[in-house]
């Protein structure tokens, strides 16, 4: 029995050919997205200086073992708060670099072990943000129903929260329980950043459903008989994921900054763990008369704070060249 | 437009309903007892008054019946007694509210009086160093949060130059740092949003239509534009409000302004469960109500808009 087949579409490039003309090379919108990405100046410097700092987050331990950083935990009294070696001062010594804490611990090396928490902090809870927002983003958007009652009705009470003011609470109660302790608290950080706030994609993605299902191409997958979750997984995920991407763009600097808030009032990692919210809380006590402890981990912040609003601020406008504010 | 006030303010009653029931049963989840060395934050106290301190405020009964009794009693508008403290919550909160209500005003109006103009110039002279000076100082301002710019302006302020005091609030020059830093946030996000609606609104139709009858431009501007471009700006009012809520926390913290933020910081650290209810709920309604004020404005403001759903 002969098969039929059916003749194979012809490619853009082979239908210029055909008709002897030129085309531009064809880009996909993603390419499109990632050209503007890297014309923009600042976006550029922003994902250069992320991808330092998550480099010196991964190999931190080894620079440690090899001995090129000093143990961020190791105390060394006698040459407490030594400060950095461009002050000049006679308080200086070269085998600390950016000076030393008030137990002596090696500021530099504390800095550096503090990327790996920021970026731990940084990724994970967005992680479990977007798998948590998004399945139930898409779930309330496209049947509607008890779930899409269910999450509305949870964001109005969430809404009337200020995220922080959670933070504290859900932090300042649960630290000092089994979970708080896993991992200096890291764990329940994760956890906490998380509940406060998958609700806002969920509610993001939802939205972007409602406003999507009812277009041609999901009713014509619809009447094709697509299943659901099909139409779901191919048809609306790659459609909302411009918006979705940019949210996790600026989520990921926004749960940096509530860990490193929390620790700074001491209720988030917990020392000796180093992370820069722990260093400037540890070097409040001393700030009126040696600076640096306090001062380095709060330029390390602000960095790579703003480092993540150019990246994302870029990646939104790649994305999305209508949207500009 | 009244029904829809009225149904709002009964919305805020269930909302606040849940509000109270996860912050209860979240400060009561922690493990051992308010009055623990742990929680003191001092020696540790005879086990018989520990006893007899939780007899008293009734903290070693079940947890919902502890709810329910606490529910009966802010119905009788009765907040309950500080643990550490023993004063009534109310008197600590209307002794503290009024100074986290004066931080927040000023910085409040000190944000609109600043971010307004510097918005709107920026925006009339797009792509100039004045427009590119005040996005930079929009972009900081967002983007570094307060209590690192606090960090900084203390040691450059405080520490090294000794202009102005930062711990307390007893004169109004302890007022400045404070006031200003918390500021910085709602301002530098004002200043972008004025700019971007001024643009937008610049680019419409009805402003060519006046600029093309010869109106002057100091009209067209004032009672076109602005006009317009004023909308989307008093709607961010609102979570301004509640950024000012969560930042003058974290400011007061650090300014050791005796406010209700600083004293929300250590009711949660001292596991003192009345106060921390007492000045969850204010907050929670003082959001709610500032969300609500801007729908109601809103509706009001563009008459295209109906508030009635």
């Amino acid at each position: 029995m002969a098969t039929v087949t059916a003749p194979r579409q012809q490619t853009a490039a082979e239908r210029a050919a055909e008709l002897n003309v030129l085309v531009r090379k064809q880009r996909s919108l993603w390419q499109d997205a990632w050209y503007r990405l890297v014309r923009n100046r600042a976006a550029v410097l922003g994902m250069v200086i992320v991808v330092a700092f998550m480099a010196l987050a991964a190999i931190v331990p080894f620079m440690t073992q090899w001995g090129w950083l000093k143990d961020p935990l190791k105390q060394d009294t006698p040459n407490s708060l030594m400060e950095p070696i461009w002050t000049g001062s006679k308080y200086t010594l070269s085998t600390y670099p950016l000076g030393s804490d008030q137990l002596g611990r090696d500021i530099l090396s504390r800095l550096i072990w503090s990327t790996q928490i920021s970026m731990l902090v940084g990724f994970v809870p967005v992680t479990i943000i977007f798998l948590m927002g998004v399945t139930i983003g898409l779930v309330a958007g496209y049947y509607g129903g008890w779930t899409d009652q269910l999450l509305m009705r949870l964001t109005d009470v969430i809404y009337a929260f200020p995220d922080l003011l959670f933070l504290f609470i859900i932090m300042a109660t649960l630290r000092n329980t089994a979970i708080g302790d896993l991992q200096g608290g890291l764990l329940l950080i994760f956890v906490a950043i998380a509940i406060v706030n998958w609700v806002g994609m969920a509610r993001l993605v939802r939205g972007q459903v409602l406003a999507l299902k009812e277009r041609e191409f999901v009713e014509a997958a619809r009447a094709i008989g697509a299943p659901a979750r099909r139409i779901m997984s191919r048809h609306l995920f790659p459609n909302i994921l411009a918006p979705v991407i940019v949210s996790v763009a600026f989520s990921i600097p926004t749960a940096m900054l509530a860990e490193a808030t929390l620790s700074f009032f001491g209720i988030g990692i917990k020392p000796p763990t180093p992370s820069w919210g722990v260093m400037i809380n540890e070097g409040f006590v001393v700030f009126s008369t040696s600076a640096w402890p306090v001062l380095l981990p709060a330029l390390c912040i602000s960095i790579v704070m703003l480092a993540f609003t150019f990246l994302g601020d870029g990646v939104r406008d790649a994305l999305d060249p209508r949207m500009k504010i | 437009m009244l029904k829809y006030t009225i149904r709002r303010l009964l919305l805020l009653i269930p909302t606040m309903f849940f509000v109270a029931v996860i912050v209860f049963f979240l400060a009561h989840a922690a493990p051992g007892s308010p009055f623990d060395a742990k929680s003191v934050g001092d020696k540790q106290l005879p086990t018989a008054t520990i006893e007899r301190l939780e007899n008293l405020y009734g903290v070693n009964k079940p947890v919902p019946e502890q709810f329910m009794l606490y529910l009966g009693n802010v119905a009788r508008f009765d907040f309950g007694n500080s643990f550490r403290s023993g004063r009534a919550v109310s008197e600590i909160i209307g002794e503290e509210f009024p100074v986290s209500a004066q931080l927040g005003v000023q910085a409040l109006l000190l944000a609109l009086a600043l971010s307004l103009p510097l918005g709107m110039v920026s925006a009339l002279r797009q792509n100039t160093a004045v427009d590119y000076g005040s996005l930079f100082f929009a972009t900081v301002g967002t983007t570094i949060p307060s209590f690192v710019i606090a960090i900084f302006a203390i040691y450059f302020f405080g520490v090294t130059f000794h202009l102005l005091p930062f711990v307390g609030w007893s004169t109004p020059l302890h007022w400045v740092l404070p006031t200003v830093i918390l500021s910085l946030g709602p301002m530098a996000f004002l200043t972008r949003i004025t700019r971007a609606s001024m643009l937008e609104a610049i680019r419409q139709d009805y402003v060519r239509t006046a600029r093309a009858k010869g109106l002057r431009e100091q009209v067209v501007i004032v009672a076109h534009v602005m006009k317009n471009a004023l909308i989307p700006i008093a709607t961010i009012v609102g979570p301004a409000t509640a950024g000012l809520i969560t930042g003058s926390i974290i400011i007061e913290g650090i300014f050791s302004v005796p406010g209700m933020g600083r004293e929300f910081l250590r009711s949660i650290l001292g596991r003192d469960y009345p106060l921390i209810m007492g000045v969850f709920l204010l907050y929670a309604f003082l959001i709610s109500i500032a969300n609500l004020s801007v729908d109601l404005v809103y509706g009001l403001l563009d008459p295209r808009i109906k508030v009635s759903k």
